[in-house]
């Protein structure tokens, strides 16, 4: 398979605190990668590096074997795309006008305007993450899971060939859940890389094809959710005072693989 | 309404119909006529629509030379004014706002006001009666007053690199402060600086008088360029409102946008201080009006607060050389009163709430 995205021995920090060190894995086209990791393991300063709104503090993200920092920032807006955790929208755009902003990395900033072929991919955008019945909803009126799938069109409309999101299920009930996967499911059919910070283990067993371990020693394991997301790895992550057995339990409950494997 | 299916609640969403903007902006080039006819109209002298049509064709009645002179040298010269200040102010306050995504932005945010009205102080001591390019002295020490303390403030908030809003909407306001207090100052001792305290008043209050043809020449241009180059900001004003880190996303340079956007609001602002001193509520209120009748989108927002900051200063100069005459009252006085209950009455008709 083509590789999409490289990480190359990756460090992060803030000031002199430390987020991330020495990171390194390779992401291919039509991926899907679950990041996990406990409460300020860095998810999201990975993410916001992935997609060049950090700049690494050591190492180096490749998209196509070039370094983000040599691609123009439109360019890369147009081949990846962060749909972000919480934002917080100043004026009350409508659902429409919100995903529009999409646009912006294909229209020069200054004298363009919209062509047909900008309002066609606004349009799929909004199909594609199934928010077109809104599009005259005021963006500040939606539920959580309707804004979740709103910020999906926004980047939707970048027309990326690698998806970025944050923590998209946190806070939606399991129905809300289902529709964010369902549409992200969708995506990646058709072939798009996909990239999520993750809390909830069981959609990261059921929807991912490997999950990046983000440890607090800051080393990381990567592969397949079922190899890397053990019951003793998981104890490395969240603490060793969490019961064994809670552990198994999440681990072996959605993943019938490893359930076999203990029951022999 | 809402309907039951199953157990699932469905409730009836509410749906925003923006207005379609040719009806909107039609009504908006209709009340600027009507506020231009309204401001050569009135004053002191009844002039009838009737007459103007006459003078303007040259087919004006001998004897009606007064007129003529009137209408063509004193009415329209000051409407015009009006109108450039009125739209220059509009269009700064779209501008701040929308970069600070602050709803009390302003024109005078970036400490505007303060470095316009030392300014003014400073000339009245320094040049009094004399006249460049037209204006006096405290009309050009304002100018360069106020976009000396833009530049100060943004050198000031400068950090690394990064201008970060916060820091720039504080030192604006830490740095008008100080100056609009040291031209308190001036004021107060104005007999022994042989300065008229209430010359200096009345044009920190703001005012559209003394206006010549010749006048409009700068400020025309001004408003002109600052017009054409805040249209294209449009597109930036509209991402900055999902915040810098979408902004970046989406490939826009923040910093140049931030700096593309204070120049541009400063070149603006400065434009309307030349003219009338300093004139509040016309940029922090005519965008928000604007806002709650067509929305945010920042394209049709910059060009209908225009149209409407260029009529809402016609009509109150209008009324502020009409109401006491044959005095004046300060037009800032004027936009203060007459904007305040307007935009109090939008938002407490318009059903929701309004967020900025």
């Amino acid at each position: 398979m083509n590789q999409l995205l490289s990480v190359r021995e990756l460090s992060f920090s803030y000031a002199k605190k430390m987020v991330l060190g020495a990171l390194s894995f390779d992401v291919c086209e039509g991926d899907t990668v679950a990041i996990v990791g406990a409460n300020g393991a860095g998810k999201t300063t990975l993410l916001k590096t992935l997609c060049g709104l950090l700049e690494p503090t050591r190492g180096s993200v490749l998209l196509r074997d070039r370094a983000l920092k040599h691609h123009k920032a439109r360019e890369l807006a147009r081949c990846i795309a962060l749909v972000p955790q919480e934002i917080q929208v100043s004026f009350d755009f409508t659902v429409l006008e919100f995903v529009e902003q999409g646009r912006t990395p294909y229209v020069s900033s200054f004298l363009g305007a919209f062509q047909p072929e900008d309002h066609a991919a606004i349009a799929r955008a909004m199909e594609m993450a199934d928010v077109l019945h809104m599009a005259d909803r005021k963006f500040s009126e939606l539920s959580g899971g309707e804004r979740q799938r709103v910020k999906i069109a926004l980047a939707l409309a970048q027309e990326p060939q690698v998806l970025l999101l944050d923590e998209p299920a946190q806070q939606l009930d399991i129905g809300r859940q289902a529709e964010i996967f369902t549409v992200l499911h969708r995506l990646n059919q058709s072939g798009m890389t996909i990239i999520a910070a993750m809390h909830d283990l069981h959609s990261v067993y059921t929807h991912f094809s490997s999950a990046l371990v983000l440890r607090p020693d800051f080393s990381f394991t990567y592969g397949p959710p079922a190899t890397v997301l053990t019951a003793e790895s998981l104890q490395e992550i969240f603490g060793r005072h969490i019961p064994a057995a809670w552990l198994n339990g999440i681990a072996s409950a959605a993943n019938p693989d490893l359930q076999e494997t203990e029951l022999k | 309404m809402s309907a039951a299916i199953g157990d699932t609640v469905i409730r009836n969403p509410v749906v925003t119909r923006r207005p379609a903007l040719a009806p909107v902006l039609a009504i908006a080039v209709l009340l600027f006529l009507l506020s231009v006819l309204t401001g050569v109209v009135s004053g002191a002298i009844h002039i009838s629509p009737r007459q103007i049509l006459a003078i303007l064709a040259g087919r004006h009645a001998t004897g009606a030379t007064d007129y003529r002179t009137i209408l063509l040298y004193i009415r329209l010269p000051r409407v015009a004014t009006a109108g450039i200040i009125g739209a220059s102010l509009a269009l700064a306050g779209v501008l701040f706002q929308g970069l600070f995504r602050n709803p009390m932005a302003e024109p005078y945010v970036l400490g505007s006001s303060g470095g316009a009205a030392f300014g003014a102080a400073l000339g009245m001591i320094l040049f009094p009666g004399s006249t460049l390019l037209g204006f006096g002295a405290a009309a050009m020490f304002a100018f360069f007053g106020a976009v000396l303390t833009i530049s100060v403030v943004y050198m000031v908030a400068r950090v690394g690199g990064r201008v970060p809003t916060v820091a720039l909407l504080l030192s604006g306001f830490a740095i008008s402060m100080m100056l609009s207090e040291a031209s308190t100052v001036i004021v107060y001792l104005g007999n022994e600086l042989s300065v008229n305290a209430r010359n200096l008043a009345l044009w920190l209050h703001g005012s559209v008088a003394f206006s010549e043809w010749s006048q409009l020449v700068w400020p025309g241009i001004m408003l002109l360029v600052g017009g054409l180059l805040s249209f294209p900001l449009r597109r930036i004003l509209n991402v900055f409102a999902l915040g810098e880190d979408y902004a970046k996303q989406l490939g826009i340079n923040v910093e140049l946008s931030r700096a593309l956007l204070v120049a541009v609001g400063s070149l603006l602002t400065a434009c309307a201080v030349l003219l009338g001193g300093i004139i509040g509520f016309v940029g922090l209120l005519v965008p928000h009006v604007v806002r709650l009748i067509v929305g945010p989108e920042h394209g049709r927002l910059l060009g209908l607060s225009a149209i409407c900051g260029a009529s809402y200063l016609i009509l109150a100069d209008a009324f502020a050389r009409t109401v006491v005459a044959p005095t004046e009252l300060p037009v800032g006085v004027v936009t203060a009163f007459l904007g305040g209950p307007v935009l109090i009455y939008l938002l407490r008709r318009s059903k929701r709430e309004y967020v900025l």
